[in-house]
């Protein structure tokens, strides 16, 4: 009774402790791979944080590419793009997308409103597709059209036979596709509704197929960073649906992904993977974000436990029988770099390293200092299983003086002719990168 | 009879004209301090987050928590506009002089306030349990405690001394 009664005191302590004796962020290095570094979670009066500045590429300036590459602005002047796919023909398309706009529910919700607006984040999406045809690949686009327009905060894109499925924030979408055209008018049928809702914290929604054409796949990020807009909000969330091309039926494949920004298909074995952004606050380097195959029936952690069964003591009540379940995830990105495109490679345009693996896209977050991410990486892979440490394939979006930011990588794509297709949502370019030709 | 009744009493000898008496009792030329219904407003606030974090720490409903954040915010903006409103009390002679002990209740409280909307910062349980929920309790004792000597931390000219 005597102890009970001390313990809130106990509990205190640290409180008054914490702002003098803050450890700093270990190596990311260490925290990439399938066993990573995981300090004890902790908690803050302010988490270590840094906001860089958004300042726009000046002509002339460019992220940096490894050896062998070269890079090119495709376009510039976009609307906040997000998701590049290729089309068949060649084509491009860029959703031009941002947050529908999340309601403040508490004085913190403010705060992290102007953190936004300086890195760059706030910007209003164009809510549209904007079609690049870029045949020649001079590096200049020929044609630039509005693609489709007076979408809703749309993510996922993908064709299955004649029919484009774009996934706005609330609901998947069906256009006919004829191929060669440049603008579709007609308005989109709805397949199937998304979770979305007045808050939609974590709005997008990434799609890709299967193989065979049947099946589409969906990932859809929490309500929360960990719980704290209640439960209710999480009902169907933090999850990735398989939704039936044909009726538009949908089921939970695998749950307690936090928020699972990239959906693909492994090409060698058609297993499917995620990129998955795990929750913030508890350290600089916790908790890693993951790539991971995702199983059916699948459950990855969120909210309860992180990186298997590392309990999360903010949720309350707790579940021990769903941690006990949690699985552990395959490869972690290191904490706080917020991968948001996953692009397995299909062969070795680039060069003879990327043969197998898959580029992933880290738009880099705030909440870490020093700041982590804001390049983009390749994972190789063996067998089916990413393996070995990341090689940076396009970094420099982050200035020299880590305080300021000309771009942040989003999503990802491989044009006809095998270059990496790069979308910068602050520098709003679509970036190109290729290989240098011998001679050129 | 009347004269001699006149020099019994005290206050005759040291206010000859009678003037003290003339004057309404509470009226002076010294206006009361302003800083007393702020220091009340903000704590009213203050204690009602023990109230939302109680509820919170009972069903784990989130938006108990959402108010407690709102209030202890609110109730600190509150007692911010105390400390100026004090500071000009002292400046315009309102205040003679500060009680200190009311004074270091009500300042602890802040401070402890201000911890605790850090803590409510944080995301779902713990931003209550059991930290925030603690300092709520300890600046609901401390507030009380000042609050039953009166919200006014200084000593007015206006009341004579008295608070």
């Amino acid at each position: 009774m005597r102890m009970t009664s001390l313990r809130p005191v106990a509990a205190l302590l640290p409180v008054f402790t914490l702002a003098a004796c803050s450890p700093g962020a270990g190596d990311p290095a260490r925290q990439y791979g399938p066993d990573p570094y995981l300090p004890e979670a902790r908690e803050y009066l302010l988490p270590p944080m840094s906001v860089p500045k958004a300042i726009d590429w000046k002509a002339g300036e460019a992220p940096t590419v490894s050896a062998g590459l070269k890079v090119e602005a495709l376009a510039t002047g976009l609307e906040h793009p997000r998701t590049l796919y290729t089309l068949p023909n060649g084509d491009i398309l860029v959703v031009e997308t941002n947050s529908p706009g999340t309601e403040a529910y508490r004085p913190k919700d403010f705060i992290a409103g102007s953190v936004k607006a300086r890195a760059g984040a706030a910007a209003k999406g164009g809510n549209r597709i904007t079609l690049l045809r870029h045949a020649d690949g001079d590096g200049k686009p020929e044609l630039r059209t509005v693609f489709i327009d007076h979408l809703h905060s749309p993510y996922g894109i993908v064709l299955v036979g004649d029919t484009l499925y774009v996934a706005n924030t609330d609901a998947i979408l069906a256009f006919k596709y004829v191929p060669g055209v440049t603008q579709i008018t007609s308005p989109g049928v709805k397949l199937t509704e998304l979770p979305a809702g007045r808050l939609d914290h974590h709005w997008t929604k990434s799609m890709t197929a299967s193989a065979d054409g049947s099946k589409l796949y969906v990932g859809v990020g929490s309500n929360s960073n960990i719980t704290e807009n209640g439960m209710e909000v999480e009902e169907g969330r933090a999850a990735i649906y398989e939704v039936d091309r044909l009726t538009g039926a949908k089921r939970i494949f695998a749950s307690g992904t936090r928020n699972p920004t990239s959906v693909a298909f492994e090409p060698q074995t058609q297993q499917l993977f995620a990129v998955v952004n795990e929750r913030d606050e508890i350290g600089p380097d916790l908790v890693p974000d993951y790539l991971t195959s995702i199983r059916q029936g699948g459950f990855y952690g969120w909210p309860y436990s992180y990186w298997g069964n590392h309990v999360d003591v903010r949720v309350h009540p707790q579940r021990p029988d769903l941690v006990a379940q949690a699985i552990k995830p395959d490869y972690a990105l290191s904490s706080h770099v917020a991968p948001l495109s996953l692009l397995f490679s299909e062969g070795q345009h680039l060069s003879p390293a990327f043969a197998d693996g898959a580029f992933i896209s880290e738009h880099g977050s705030w909440d870490r200092s020093p700041l982590n991410g804001y390049q983009v990486i390749f994972v190789s892979f063996m067998n089916g299983l990413p393996v070995g440490k990341p090689i940076p394939v396009v970094t420099g979006f982050l200035g020299t003086d880590n305080e300021t930011v000309h771009g942040r990588p989003v999503g990802l794509a491989l044009d006809r002719g095998g270059a990496l297709l790069v979308a910068d949502d602050v520098g709003n370019t679509v970036w190109r990168v290729s290989a240098i030709q011998p001679g050129s | 009879m009347l004269a001699q009744n006149s020099s019994d009493n005290p206050a005759s000898s040291s206010d000859p004209q009678g003037k003290q008496m003339r004057r309404p009792i509470g009226l002076s030329d010294a206006a009361a301090p302003l800083h007393g219904g702020f220091i009340g407003a903000g704590a009213v606030l203050l204690i009602a987050a023990f109230g939302t974090d109680y509820i919170y720490y009972t069903t784990a409903l989130w938006q108990w928590a959402n108010f407690s954040a709102w209030l202890i915010t609110a109730g600190l903006i509150l007692m911010l506009v105390a400390v100026l409103l004090l500071l000009i009390d002292f400046a315009t002679g309102r205040a003679a002089r500060l009680k200190t002990s009311s004074f270091i209740l009500v300042a602890a409280a802040a401070v402890l306030s201000l911890v605790n909307a850090f803590v409510h910062s944080r995301d779902a349980w713990t931003s209550v349990v059991p930290q925030g929920i603690f300092l709520s309790a300890v600046s609901t004792i401390l507030l009380v405690i000042a609050g039953a000597r009166g919200w006014s931390l200084t000593m007015s000219r206006a009341t004579g001394g008295r608070p």
